[in-house]
This record gives C-alpha cells, structure tokens and sequence, in this order.
C-alpha cells in the first residue's frame, strides 16, 4: 500500500466514525435541550430527582428494567407506585404527548449517557417499536 | 468613599499649607489599610422594601397584613407563628410542573443553610388550594424530607392567599386557564424580618439568587 492508499483508507475510516459520532452528539445535543425544557424542572438538570416526590433518572433501575413503558409514560404520562432505586415514588407524572418518535430518541440517548453511563444511542426505530406497543391511558 | 476623599482632601490641604507636596505613591500606600478599615467598620445592612409614611417623627414601614393558614400537620399558622422570627416565604402549588419543582430544590437550599438557625423558618402557600388539601401538603412535606417546625406548607381560602400575595409580599399570584398550569405566579422568594417587614425579593429559580439571600439571612440575623 503505497502513502495515498493510506491516506485515503484512514480518510474513509475516520469519516465512517465521525458520522455515527456526529450523529451521536446530535442527537445527544438536541436530547439536553428537550431534557432542559420538559423533564429537567422535576427531574432535575443532574437527573437525581428530588427527594421521594421526583425519582432519579441517572442511573435509574426502572428506566433499564422498563426500558418500553418507560417511553410510553414520556409521552402519555403515568400515576401509582413505582420503585426506583430502592425508593417508592408515588405522584402523578405527566406525559409530553407532543413529542416525537425522534425527539424521544434524543432525550433517552442523553439521559442514558449524561450522568457518567455511557450507552449506545437510542434509535428512531427503538422509540417507533415502543410506541406501537403503547397502550394510552 | 465620599468621605475618605474629603479626609484626603484635608490632609493634602494640611499638607499643602505645610509646604510640601506628597508624591501620589505614598498617598496610595496610605489609601490601602485605610480602605480596608473604613469597609471593615461598615455595617451591612438590608434595606426596608415596600411603602412608608410618616408618623410624627417616626416611619412606619410596610409590613405583612394579618392571615391565618392551615399547615401540613393541620396547625393553624398567622402572623404569631413567625413572631420573634425571620422566614423566607413563597407561592407555588404541589402539581406544578414548571418552575415550582425548580423553586423547592431551591427552597430545599434555603432549608439545608439555616438548619442551624432557630430563628429561621419557612413559609409555602400554595395557589392552588382546591387540589392541595393538607393532606396532599403533608404528602407532598414529606416526599421532600423536611420538618414541619421549620417548614410550613398552608393552605386556606384562595382569596386570601392570593390577596396576601399581592398586598402583603408583592408577589404575583393568580389563576389564569391560558397557561398550562392554570395559574399564573411569580418565582420570588421574600425574606421577612423578626417585625413583619419585607427585606429582600429574589428569583427562586435562580441557584445565584437563592445564594445571595442566604447571605442576607446571616445579614439579618445579626441585627
């Protein structure tokens, strides 16, 4: 392999891993602004919640047991007990039934990777799936 | 400031008159320790807020009208509660989803720097009186974790805690169907002092804010 070929395989490379990075940050930048502006007054902008009113996002036992309920109440909100973390939460939530099949995407991928976990993104076709499965209250 | 300039105004006068003149540097070496005591010796204290009249020779400040609550334990709560007491106070209501969630992690703060301070407490009416009933407060107290001495949630007639709002704290307060909430009110924390007399308004949801009233308690608490 002469110096071009190099050049040009370490091109194709990188750009092949900055396309699925760049789609990452994308969807992990835009997922931080929706997480700002409908999750993160309860939630908190750490995801620690608050006391046992809100629960924990970061790191949260529920979200990766329940992974598709969970994007079911993102949208169409929820009510009774739940256990996050060892601890019983147990007030109504209210979905954001505005939000898109992508836009959910983009905040799961930010609250499963904003917090010191490092996850794979959550895709258009996760949420899609899950929605389907939805049954609204 | 005023005046340390018109004390060097004297003394490069005196000097003058003695005839001769002082170089700027050495002047400067005597600002510093100066500027370092005058500010030590300086008092800070809060300002009075709201309107004041004249009483013959005395002023008579603005202070919070009287009202009469009921708290998260069922405790009846006026004026007498807080007496011989500082409080911060606030109006939120517990299905808030905007900036109320955002006000108690900040209210949580207030409560967390004054454990310590027996004559500090803490007021929360809610605005919505129909859905948070006392036992919903007390629910609500107790997710946060925090204790009903030094915390009281009320809640009473809706026409009186919105006029005491308005009246008595300045704050907004008021029902509104055109937000999603249903309400309309304001993020403001008021600090009240040991006489019923507004002495700071903040943002309680803003994290630099909230730092700054805590530093106006221990302001207060030393007059």
């Amino acid at each position: 392999m002469n110096c071009l070929q190099w050049v040009v395989a370490s091109g194709l490379l990188m750009c092949c891993c900055t396309s699925k990075d760049m789609k990452f940050q994308q969807y992990f930048a835009q997922g931080q602004n929706l997480y700002e502006t409908h999750c993160s007054n309860c939630h908190q902008k750490n995801g620690q919640g608050l006391g046992r009113l809100y629960p924990p996002l970061a790191g949260s036992d529920y979200l990766k047991n329940n992974f598709e309920a969970s994007i079911c109440l993102m949208k169409y909100g929820t009510s009774g007990e739940i256990s996050v973390k060892g601890i019983q939460f147990n007030k109504p939530m209210p979905g954001v039934p505005s939000l898109t099949e992508l836009e959910l995407a983009e905040i799961l991928t930010y609250i499963t990777n904003a917090w010191g976990e490092e996850h794979e993104m959550i895709t258009l076709e996760q949420t899609s799936q899950a929605l389907k499965n939805c049954t609204p209250p | 400031m005023k005046k340390y300039m018109k004390e060097m105004k004297l003394f490069w006068n005196d000097h003058q008159v003695a005839g001769y003149r002082l170089p700027i540097s050495y002047c400067l070496l005597l600002a510093v320790p100066f500027l370092f005591f005058s500010c030590s010796l300086k008092k800070e204290k809060l300002p009075i807020l709201g309107q004041r009249e004249m009483n013959g020779n005395d002023t008579v400040y603005h202070t919070v009208a009287p009202f009469r609550f009921v708290d998260q334990d069922s405790a009846i709560v006026t004026n007498a509660t807080f007496n011989n007491k500082i409080y911060v106070t606030d109006f939120f209501f517990t299905s808030c989803r905007t900036i109320c969630p955002v006000m108690k992690s900040q209210m949580l703060r207030v409560y967390e720097a004054t454990k310590n301070m027996p004559d500090v407490l803490l007021l929360s009416h809610t605005i919505d009186p129909e859905y948070d009933t006392v036992a919903l407060l007390h629910d609500f107290a107790d997710r946060l974790g925090v204790e009903s001495k030094r915390w009281h949630f009320v809640t009473g007639a809706k026409d009186s805690i919105y006029k005491i709002a308005q009246t008595s704290y300045f704050a907004v307060a008021m029902e509104d169907k055109t937000e999603p909430d249903g309400f309309i009110h304001s993020g403001a924390f008021m600090l009240i002092d040991k006489h019923g007399r507004i002495r700071g308004k903040y943002d309680g949801t803003k994290e630099e804010e909230v730092n700054r009233l805590i530093g106006d308690i221990k302001i207060l608490r030393q007059e």
